[in-house]
């Protein structure tokens, strides 16, 4: 390539525009931003349970202020949203585990049970650690 | 024989030296039953208004040139038949790419991710020509086959949405390429890839729409190809794979 040639201007463009119907115009993309947005209660709830963690460390009398807390209307109705977004995150990374079979020719088939059963597996126990959180330390019993 | 029907498109239209930014046109167009959009875009070039300007080359589904989006969906107008669709055609130039002109997009940035993934056979010593070719099994040809189908017609880059939150990350035709190369036995270059990938723009980009295999038109699945590739990553990151590398 000559210099000359390499300095030539780049052909003015228009810019890119987003996929029709993203980020909540069509359903597809809708529930991709739902689980993309997944993270910010789980943010929460991650500091949530780390306060929950230093409460622990500074004794009881801290522990039980901390549960106080977690029994407040606010914080049940966070837990809530971050239970919901837990068994929805759960679900979808058990149907990504799905792709992780042997490749195949052909249309996009149905993977085996089996392997979808072991891509859920491992995050049921996320999502059960999340109801014990939930429940019990909620304040619920 | 059948007679055309009039059929009306609305055609995303961007001229830089006169639009600032695109706008619809509206045709219509005499459509013979058995067309594609293809066919009805070349009709309006040829017979309504010239200046239309797209891409096309085999119109059999092979060379990847014609993908645009038809009523808002990715697909190549090849094979996007106009029976199958119903009132207004919309057409418009793939989303995620800057517009060169009407329903020609830029696709610099695509063939720069698909470079860097060195999307060719990559050996620390290539045998003497007089040693005879490498020899492969059918089943290791089985490993890869599938992901070689690509065409390179961006559709899946069109509807990706992380590509449309994150320009810059390596979108599903490159990953799945990559993934292609690794897989093949006769080739030793996956630690060198996966520099590229387990870029911040990389592989683990990817949250799994599942957009891409949706809508490729020759069944790659480079969702699929994508989440192989994390889960030989993060074996080879734990040491339960080996790196497959001279390196």
């Amino acid at each position: 390539m000559s210099s000359a040639h390499a300095k030539t201007p780049k052909t003015p463009t228009a810019p890119a525009r987003k996929p029709s119907g993203f980020p909540l115009g069509w359903y597809r993309y809708r529930n991709y931003t739902i689980f993309a947005a997944t993270c910010i209660p789980m943010a929460i709830a991650a500091v949530e349970l780390l306060l929950g963690v230093a409460a622990l460390g500074k004794g009881e009398e801290a522990w039980t202020a901390w549960l106080a807390t977690l029994s407040a209307p606010g914080l049940r109705a966070l837990n809530a949203i971050c239970l919901y977004f837990a068994i929805y995150f759960a679900f979808r990374f058990g149907w990504v585990g799905r792709k992780i079979a042997a490749g195949r020719i052909g249309p996009i088939s149905k993977p085996p049970l089996p392997l979808s059963i072991l891509g859920i597996a491992p995050l049921g126990g996320f999502v059960t650690l999340w109801l014990i959180v939930f429940v019990i330390l909620g304040g619920f019993i | 024989m059948a007679e055309p029907k009039l059929l009306k498109f609305e055609v995303l239209r961007f001229r830089p030296e006169t639009d600032k930014e695109p706008v619809f046109e509206s045709y219509e167009v005499p459509c013979m039953e058995d067309w594609v959009v293809l066919d009805a875009l070349n009709a309006i070039k040829d017979d309504i208004d010239p200046t239309l300007s797209h891409r096309w080359s085999c119109r059999m589904g092979v060379c990847g040139s014609c993908g645009m989006l038809v009523n808002g969906r990715p697909i190549l107008t090849c094979a996007a038949f106009v029976r199958n669709y119903t009132g207004t055609i919309r057409v418009e130039p793939l989303s995620n790419f800057p517009i060169v002109r009407d329903l020609v997009v830029d696709l610099e940035s695509f063939i720069e991710k698909i470079k860097s993934v060195k999307p060719w056979i990559i050996r620390k010593l290539e045998k003497d020509v007089a040693e005879g070719e490498y020899r492969q099994s059918p089943e290791q040809l089985e490993e890869f086959k599938q992901f070689s189908m690509c065409i390179n017609c961006a559709l899946c880059y069109a509807a990706c949405p992380v590509l449309a939150s994150e320009p810059e990350f390596l979108g599903p035709a490159a990953i799945a390429l990559a993934h292609r190369y690794n897989l093949d036995s006769r080739d030793e270059g996956n630690a060198e890839r996966f520099e590229t990938l387990n870029d911040g723009d990389g592989l683990w980009g990817c949250s799994y729409a599942n957009e891409c295999s949706q809508v490729c038109p020759k069944h790659v699945d480079p969702a699929m190809a994508i989440q192989q590739a994390k889960l030989t990553d993060a074996l080879q990151w734990l040491h339960v794979l080996p790196k497959k590398s001279f390196a």
